[in-house]
């Protein structure tokens, strides 16, 4: 009947000390208060109107409180629009959140600053009908209601100075924190936990130009620690993969620190350091780089390129340096190998071979280095060859299927597998660590989806022997393995498809003089990138 | 009885006289049915069929069906006729409800008003809301607009044949209490011809009755004679026939000036027999092929004694005059705009004086603070920071901490200032406060001078006269004053308005004033007799702003809605609404020779409205309804900031004022 229900009427004569009210005077009270109410409202909406407001206040109501002659309302005097919260167990019971305050606590607090006093300042709205562009006015074309500029000091005078870029105190710690694990906890929990928010956080977008200039800063200082420069690497690589950061500004910034870390004579201080790894890793951050923003920044790729190249073709150059220029080209695509590096295979591995072997060469360092550079050609010239005989689509799915069908039993069947796999390596140059290297990088080639893992995870260090590289990691043993088996399997099966497949084949010329000319070149350690059927037919 | 049962036979034979034999039929049942007798008092055709309204028969629930019968009945109408039907259920929807209420049938009123109140939202949304708050009889005594709509009849236009099938419709389906609410709540007005001949506007159904006799009445909206504008106009013709004689003495110019101005009056002498509304806009009519120009208004004398104008003040005025833009839809006016800061939601009204050089702000905290935007000027060139020395500024300025205060601060009020107004010269300022007065304050003493007493509930508005001296006051207590700056006591008090008179304007002759009230009308007042003269009914909230044009003519009124409306004074007639605004409608102001219309708004913009485009529709055209919509012609956004004032200076160059407010 009335939007006021007695029961209302009921509390608030309780309140009042009213205790024995009838039911029938409550809900006769009921719509009188509701009327009175409503009158109330109504003055006051004349007041607000009065008073050039849109919005009604407290006082407003004070207002038509007084133009009826009744006392106002004591005890809301307070500012801020009034709480409402939800009592406990009702639904629509509402209460005025009215928290008791320690008198001392505003004694004792500091006297807030005076608001400043009104003034009025001057501008023109229009000049002969036209808005000027000036601060004051609302930006042409957008909307004049928009919360688009808060004038808090009254004053436009502020607007005139250059702009600052203000950084959150919570985004400063944030930086601070970042960079203090960079440098000195990388391989902490903490810094994984780091990496994980730079890869997903949003906001972090204005510590971006920090990002870039502490890494260009710290790559150029500390060429010589290994762990910080890898740190680095993650913290961009991290960078990368956040999808609320848009890096393209900055990458001309980066990239000169990232090539570095991947051409780099020397990166860490020891030997035992492994910055093979770290070039790896350091191409593929490349080869992400110009995926993610090789279409916006078009001479990005070209120019690395150009970069990696002359760090190639450069005798003078060191073969670490080689391996990491290698490396980012094979990164870059088989199409990029097929194109800049096969034509120099030749010469190249010309140069190559006598730092290859024993005789030639005896510092044990530099021959390792040789054989690594070794395996990361034959790498990359294997995966171009790859890359391009599994234009054929049977072929592949067949083996990846393979591949999986038969991981499952690596775990078990591992040891006995992987020497299995081992067999065709083993015409390989004598050199037990070397050998070993080549088997993880051969093995790990084809590319079936999870071998890449292979890659990412380090191969096992130089001074380890076979036998300590099984212990390397179960997901490289896994790797190796199942790719092992996968073969063998792929072997047997695609046998009997071999001979459809021998058609196809022959139509591509190229590619068969070009698995040739790398079969010249690199002997039987190109075989294990090309699918079994080929071989088969090729050999 | 006995004489009504003559009565009644008399009818029956009548009508079998004359075939009527629907009717006659209806009769006998009527009769069969109870005996209580018929109203006759109304015209006969409709007592024919109204059946008695008998309480015995009283049941709530019939208010119910007629309504909810009549209401579907109109709405299967086909258009034409529709239309105008549609308008008609709003009467017999409020007096129903009415009805219901009054007798004591609480809970039928409020089943009843929330079925059937969403058909008259859009239009009557802000009544409804009144009314949907009355639960007892005695809150309708209490109720201005409930007792008003009681007391009166609902006046209702509608044709011949609209009427007929209304009343057809109703005695077909016996329905009694809808019959009722016509015979005692509804005066229909019945139009030979087609319902589209009836214009469409908003008077149609006017829940006021009396407007019509007093809207008869005549209004000489002509200009003041032997003003300035005229002067100038012969002096400008002077000024160009011997533009080489330039070198004579100001002095000369303006004894020439006053001489031609005595001629004028005896121009004027002959054309004051032409008093009559009519006449008047006869020859109106006849200078329309004139430019728009002030002078084509007649001249009437004025009836209040106009204070003399100082010589050098009416040689100011003059060079202004002459400086000033013409304005039109192409030429725009430069809007120079004050923005309040750091007002803490406190600013209630500004003003701005006649030549734009003093702001004033009238706040919650009974406070009124003048700013002189010429000193601000230099001040803000030699000194940007607020902390610099300054030797310019005078000891008013000093701040009880010893601050500087860029402001002069007027204290007296005990509530908040509600509005303030600058004298024509500048040297007077007026405001008016929520403690009942009205304050008088001089610029030049920086002191309050007199206190006026009278209104006994806050005074909303006070406006000075074109010509100062004299001002215009309005109130919560329903009524308008008019006062002269010499006396303490009020020398008129109109009052008529049913609710708050909200705002007051002066009409540019100074013999009327015009006021905005929360009864959604407007009305105009005879200074010397104190009568309303017109009433202009068409608001569907609260007025808030009023503006009389320069040549007298016109008025423009905005409402809470953000409508404004353009009336022409003599007819009492909305020329046309200005559509646009979408919040308050705080301002408004006419440029100088009247082509242009400024409105100030609470959603931050000022808009400029083009006025001649539809002043200068003769007249045949203008009843062809929306043909004639004034032109919007630019709106300018302002940053987050409500105006609250506008006014032209003498060249035309328009000052605003508002508040930045971040809520908004």
């Amino acid at each position: 009947m009335s939007i006021v229900p007695k029961e209302t009427i009921e509390v608030i004569a309780q309140s009042v000390g009213i205790t024995n009210l009838s039911a029938d005077a409550a809900l006769a009270l009921a719509p009188d208060v509701e009327y009175r109410m409503r009158e109330i409202m109504q003055e006051a909406i004349k007041c607000m109107r009065h008073s050039r407001r849109t919005i009604l206040t407290r006082e407003d109501v004070d207002g038509a409180l007084s133009l009826r002659n009744v006392e106002p309302v004591y005890g809301f005097a307070s500012g801020g629009p009034l709480q409402f919260k939800r009592a406990l167990g009702h639904r629509d019971l509402f209460y005025v959140d009215d928290r008791d305050v320690d008198i001392r606590d505003i004694i004792e607090a500091p006297l807030p600053k005076a608001p400043l006093d009104s003034a009025v300042v001057c501008h023109w709205l229009a000049i002969e009908g036209v808005q000027p562009a000036i601060p004051e006015n609302a930006p042409v074309g957008a909307p004049s209601n928009g919360k688009d500029y808060e004038q808090k000091g009254g004053h436009s005078v502020d607007i005139k100075l250059p702009v600052k870029h203000v950084l959150s105190r919570e985004l400063q710690l944030y930086f601070d924190k970042i960079t203090e694990l960079t440098v000195s906890k990388s391989d902490s929990v903490l810094f994984k936990e780091a990496l994980v928010s730079l890869a997903t956080d949003s906001g972090l977008h204005p510590l971006v130009p920090y990002f870039t200039c502490f890494v260009a800063d710290e790559v150029s200082r500390g060429l010589n620690d290994y762990s910080l420069l890898f740190a680095l690497m993650r913290v961009v690589w991290s960078l990368l993969q956040n999808s609320h950061i848009n890096m393209e500004p900055y990458l001309h910034q980066l990239m000169p620190s990232v090539a570095t870390c991947l051409v780099s004579r020397k990166l860490g201080n020891k030997a035992a350091e492994n910055h093979w790894e770290l070039r790896d890793f350091t191409a593929k951050l490349v080869a992400s780089m110009c995926k993610k923003f090789g279409h916006v920044y078009n001479t990005l790729q070209t120019r690395l390129t150009r970069t990696l190249l002359n760090a190639l073709l450069d005798p003078k150059r060191t073969l670490t340096q080689h391996y990491g220029a290698i490396q980012g080209l094979a990164a870059l695509g088989p199409k990029v190998v097929h194109l800049l590096i096969l034509p120099n295979l030749e010469p190249y591995l010309r140069l190559l071979e006598p730092e290859m072997l024993l005789e030639t060469q005896k510092n044990a360092t530099k021959r390792y280095e040789a054989w690594r550079v070794y395996g990361a050609l034959l790498h990359a010239a294997g995966e171009c060859i790859h890359d391009r005989l599994k234009i054929f689509p049977p072929f592949p799915s067949l083996q990846a299927q393979a591949v999986w069908k038969t991981n499952a039993k690596v775990i078990t069947t591992a040891p006995n597998k992987r020497k299995a796999s081992r067999e065709p390596m083993d015409i390989e140059p004598p050199l037990k660590r070397t050998e070993t290297d080549v088997q993880a990088l051969a093995s790990t080639s084809p590319s079936s989806p999870h071998m890449q893992e292979g890659t990412v995870t380090p191969p096992p260090s130089s001074d380890s022997g076979v036998g300590q590289s099984s212990s390397d990691g179960k997901v490289i043993d896994d790797g190796r393995a199942g790719s092992g088996v996968g073969k063998q399997k792929g072997d047997s099966q695609a046998l009997k498809t071999s001979a459809i497949l021998k058609q196809v084949w022959k139509e591509d010329l190229n590619s068969g003089q070009l698995l040739v000319q790398l079969f010249e070149l690199f002997g039987e350690g190109i075989l294990s990138f090309i699918p079994a059927p080929e071989t088969s037919l090729f050999l | 009885m006995e004489n009504l049962q003559t009565v009644n036979n008399f009818v029956a034979a009548y009508l079998k006289k004359k075939g009527f034999q629907d009717a006659e039929q209806f009769l006998e049942d009527l009769q069969n049915k109870d005996s209580t007798p018929i109203d006759f008092q109304n015209d006969p055709d409709l007592a024919n069929f109204i059946q008695p309204f008998s309480r015995s028969e009283d049941d709530p629930s019939r208010y119910h069906e007629g309504y909810g019968k009549l209401r579907s009945w109109t709405f299967s109408l086909p258009d034409l006729y529709k239309r105008e039907l549609v308008r008609v259920l709003y009467p017999f929807f409020i007096h129903s409800f009415m009805d219901l209420v009054a007798k004591g049938h609480v809970q039928e009123a409020r089943t009843f008003f929330n079925t059937f109140h969403e058909d008259h939202e859009m239009i009557h949304l802000r009544d409804l809301q009144k009314l949907e708050g009355v639960v007892s009889q005695s809150h309708l005594e209490e109720m201005e607009f409930a007792r008003s709509l009681r007391q009166r009849k609902v006046n209702v236009k509608i044709c011949q044949y609209s009427y007929d099938l209304l009343l057809q419709y109703l005695r077909k389906t016996e329905s009694t209490t809808m019959l009722a609410v016509i015979n005692e709540h509804i005066n229909f007005q019945v139009i030979p011809g087609q319902s589209s001949s009836i214009p469409d506007d908003a008077e149609v159904v006017s829940l006021i009755g009396d407007r019509q006799d007093v809207n008869q009445k005549e209004i000489l909206w002509g200009l003041l004679e032997d003003s300035l504008e005229e002067r100038l106009e012969k002096a400008g013709g002077l000024l160009s026939d011997s533009e080489k004689a330039e070198g004579e003495t100001k002095e000369g110019d303006i004894d020439e000036t006053k001489k031609r101005s005595v001629e004028s009056g005896k121009q004027g002498a002959s054309t004051k027999k032409l008093k009559k509304d009519k006449a008047v806009n006869a020859t109106a009519k006849a200078a329309r092929p004139e430019p728009t120009t002030a002078s084509a208004a007649p001249r009437v004398n004025p009836e209040l004694p106009l204070p003399i104008m100082p010589t050098e003040v009416e040689q100011s005025i003059l060079e202004d005059l002459r400086k000033r833009v013409q304005l039109s839809s192409v030429p725009l006016p430069s809007v120079s705009f004050y923005t309040f800061v750091n007002t803490h939601n406190g600013l209630n009204c500004s003003s701005i004086s006649h030549d734009g050089s003093l702001v004033a702000g009238g706040f919650s905290d009974s406070s009124l603070k003048v700013w002189d935007m010429a000193k601000l000027g230099q001040e803000a060139a030699s000194s940007v920071l607020q902390n610099e020395n300054d030797s310019s500024t005078s000891e008013h300025v000093m701040g009880p901490n010893g601050g500087k205060r860029s402001y002069t601060l007027f204290q007296g009020h005990s509530g908040p200032v509600y509005s303030a107004t600058f004298s024509p010269l500048g040297d007077f300022i007026l405001s008016s406060s929520a403690d009942t007065t009205i304050r008088l304050w001089s610029t030049k003493l920086n002191a309050n001078l007199v206190c006026y007493k009278g209104h006994n509930y806050p005074v909303w508005d006070v406006q000075f006269s074109p010509v100062g001296h004299f001002f215009a006051s309005s109130s919560h207590d329903r009524t308008a004053r008019i006062w002269s700056m010499d006396r303490i006591q009020p020398l008129r008090v109109m009052a008529g308005h049913l609710s708050d008179v909200d705002c007051v304007q002066w009409h540019a002759n100074c013999n009327y004033i015009a006021t905005g009230s929360s009864d959604k009308t407007v009305r105009m007042w005879d200074v010397q007799s104190g009568e309303c003269v017109r009433i202009f009914i068409g608001h569907r909230s609260m007025i808030l702003s009023l503006a009389v044009s320069p040549d007298g003519r016109h008025m423009a009124s905005g409402d809470e809605d953000g409508t404004i409306m353009m009336w022409d004074l003599s007819s009492g007639r909305c020329v046309t609404p200005l559509m646009g605004h979408t919040s308050c409608v705080w301002t408004l102001a006419f440029s100088c020779e009247g082509s242009l219309l400024a409105s100030g708004s609470a959603d931050c913009t000022v808009k400029l409205w083009d006025v001649t485009t539809s002043t200068k529709v003769p007249r045949s055209e203008e009843k062809s309804g929306s043909a004639n919509r004034l032109r919007s012609l630019k709106t300018l956004p302002t940053k987050s900031t409500p105006v609250y004032s506008l006014q032209f200076s003498k060249r035309n160059v328009l000052f605003a004022a508002g508040t930045l407010s971040k809520t908004v």
